[in-house]
């Protein structure tokens, strides 16, 4: 029974890792950029769900479109006049560059917040219900259900919108693109305002479970890596089934518990050995991802 | 691209970096004390540099983990301590061999991942060796471990031996860069495919690359611990091991081997002065500082001496990855 709790515990965690990883996964896919400061925008998501709270008394679940709104528009200037700049330069440019970004950003808030840890407690935070012997929390449960409604309305948008369709041209050809005219500097610049935005809608939803300080958003960012390794790259399908899957991993692992050389081990301490091994594996024996493609 | 001709970077900048690598040896006789421990850390960070400097910019495998072998080589160093080996040799030389063997195990499955993969894997890697100390109880845990260090008189020492292995890596560097190994690694950083069809075998060459900067960032480590006399797994991780090595070969020049210890100068004495008077915004600096590096000097300051065409190059030279 405590197995099958643990397995609940991971599917609701797992939607937020799954809307995380949908904007890590668009940006990546489509400009060959890997966003380092993913979790700094995480993190920025959560502050903002923070700040309605505490000054307004703005329920999280209803700061989640707030933020996606506020960090597309940093997103979109952060592209359109730094990312845009050195976007065609070697991998590793972009890579450093959003290294730095992180950072700069990371200390910002710090210099903003502090380090304390902070946190949003709307009355219902406590609230459960009882399916037979497992408990699930209410607001866990919204947030997945929110999370899985944001993944399907990015899923039909990029799918049918006029803009949706001129960021997959741009993903697959940018020459035939750019001919059939499309502003490429506009579509990545939308592109990772997406990224972004679906990073602050993850993190308004997280400042429901989490402690939020400044480097709140680091072990987010790895996870989002391997969500988009274990699902595939680039498809919103591929973010769901790996958000959801690496979220049971992460709930059965306080389950491990073993001792070598008298040395007791337990998985609860080791999340990031945890994130490494899943990563390993799934890359040598699967490197497609559960869903699909991927470029190793 | 590069010509294959000058690997070694421009030679003038070269023969001033060594002949600063030697003035270095009379620190400890005009200054003892505060200035001596500025320095100490400057040559740290320029053995970290060359470390990173030789999977990154020679081999153009990005690695954001040197931190794990740094923190490998502090505990290496430390358990030798306290059980009672102080010789600062010994722990050096304990650091190299295992990191050398940590590279080479784990090496086999990381370095078969290429580009973006291989980057956050490493720092998968440093995240988990991290959890991993501080969850052995004979490493002292969270707790950290306390070393035994010499006597006030005789605390140069952990300078010179800082000195030895900064020059150490500076030299080896210059060797292989010298070397069929650096020509091997410029190839696989320029094309693995192409080096592959030339005969290089890149498993083999990237895990040499990945033992000799792990061995270098080891040895920084081993010096480093009984020198601060404390550690623990936050402060033998510490994310500023891992950022400021890849700032400073970035901003002296990646891929050459001047260029490491030109930003671990640079850096680590703005660094310096920030810490004094800006406490709570010297990582923000750094920040800013990688990005303003990348948009604006991609190649580095030691690029910047042989630029041709003054002012308007450096304008023409901005432009050319804009969309």
């Amino acid at each position: 029974m405590e197995f099958a709790q643990d397995v609940i515990n991971g599917i609701l965690a797992g939607g937020i890792l799954a809307v995380a990883a949908l904007g890590f996964s668009l940006v990546w896919g489509i400009m060959n950029i890997i966003n380092l400061a993913h979790g700094a925008f995480i993190m920025l998501g959560a502050y903002c769900a923070y700040e309605l709270f505490t000054r307004f008394h703005i329920d999280p679940f209803i700061s989640v479109p707030i933020a996606f709104v506020f960090l597309f528009a940093l997103g979109y200037l952060i592209q359109r006049f730094v990312i845009n700049y050195v976007v065609r330069a070697p991998v590793l440019t972009t890579f450093l560059l959003t290294f730095g970004l992180s950072l700069l950003i990371v200390n910002v808030a710090l210099l903003i917040w502090t380090g304390d840890t902070r946190g949003v407690s709307p009355s219902y935070v406590g609230a459960n219900f009882s399916i037979g012997p497992l408990t699930v929390s209410w607001a866990k449960l919204w947030t997945l259900i929110v999370a899985l409604a944001i993944t399907g309305i990015m899923a039909l948008w990029l799918g049918r919108s006029r803009m949706g369709r001129a960021i997959r041209a741009t993903a697959i050809d940018v020459g035939a693109a750019q001919l059939a005219g499309v502003r490429v500097a506009h579509v990545y610049a939308v592109t990772f305002g997406l990224g972004t935005g679906l990073a602050g809608a993850a993190g308004a939803l997280l400042s429901l479970s989490y402690g939020i300080n400044p480097t709140m958003g680091d072990p987010f960012l790895i996870k989002s890596f391997v969500v988009c390794v274990l699902g595939g790259l680039g498809s919103v399908q591929g973010a769901l089934i790996g958000g959801l899957a690496y979220g049971i991993v992460e709930g059965i692992a306080p389950l491990i518990d073993f001792t070598v050389f008298g040395q007791h081990f337990s998985g609860s301490g080791l999340q990031n050995v945890i994130a490494l091994v899943v990563l390993l594996v799934v890359l040598i024996v699967r490197p497609t991802g559960i869903m699909g493609r991927a470029t190793a | 691209m590069i010509s294959l001709a000058g690997i070694t970077g421009s030679r003038p900048a070269l023969i001033a970096v060594m002949v600063m690598m030697v003035a270095l040896l009379g620190i400890p006789a005009v200054h003892n004390g505060y200035v001596e421990i500025v320095f100490r850390n400057i040559l740290m960070y320029a053995a970290l540099a060359y470390g990173w400097n030789l999977l990154g910019g020679y081999a153009g495998y990005v690695s954001f983990g040197q931190v794990a072998f740094f923190g490998i080589g502090t505990y290496c160093s430390a358990l030798l301590n306290t059980h009672g080996i102080t010789n600062i040799g010994a722990g050096i030389a304990l650091a190299i061999v295992v990191n050398a063997l940590v590279a080479i195990v784990l090496g086999i499955p990381i370095l078969r991942l290429r580009g973006h993969y291989f980057g956050i894997a490493t720092l998968g890697l440093s995240l988990a060796i991290q959890d991993l100390v501080a969850n052995i109880d004979a490493l002292g845990g969270t707790g950290g471990l306390a070393l035994k260090q010499v006597d006030d008189a005789h605390f140069f020492v952990y300078y010179y031996a800082m000195w030895a292995v900064a020059a150490a890596c500076l030299l080896g560097t210059w060797l292989v860069a010298r070397s069929k190994l650096g020509y091997a690694f410029v190839a696989i950083r320029e094309n693995e495919d192409a080096a592959v069809v030339l005969g290089v075998s890149p498993t083999r060459y990237k895990v040499i690359a990945w033992a000799i900067a792990g061995a270098m960032a080891g040895a920084a480590g081993a010096v480093y611990a009984p020198a601060n006399g404390f550690i623990d797994p936050a402060g033998a991780f510490e994310v500023d091991n891992n950022v400021f090595p890849i700032v400073m070969s970035l901003l002296g020049g990646i891929g050459t081997v001047a260029g490491p210890f030109v930003g671990a100068l640079l850096l680590a004495g703005v660094n310096e002065v920030l810490q004094r008077f800006f406490v709570k915004i010297h990582t923000l600096f750094f920040g800013a500082m990688i990005v303003l590096v990348v948009m604006f000097l991609p190649r580095g300051i030691v690029a910047l001496i042989g630029m041709r065409g003054g002012w308007r190059g450096f304008r023409r030279s901005l432009g050319a990855y804009r969309v």
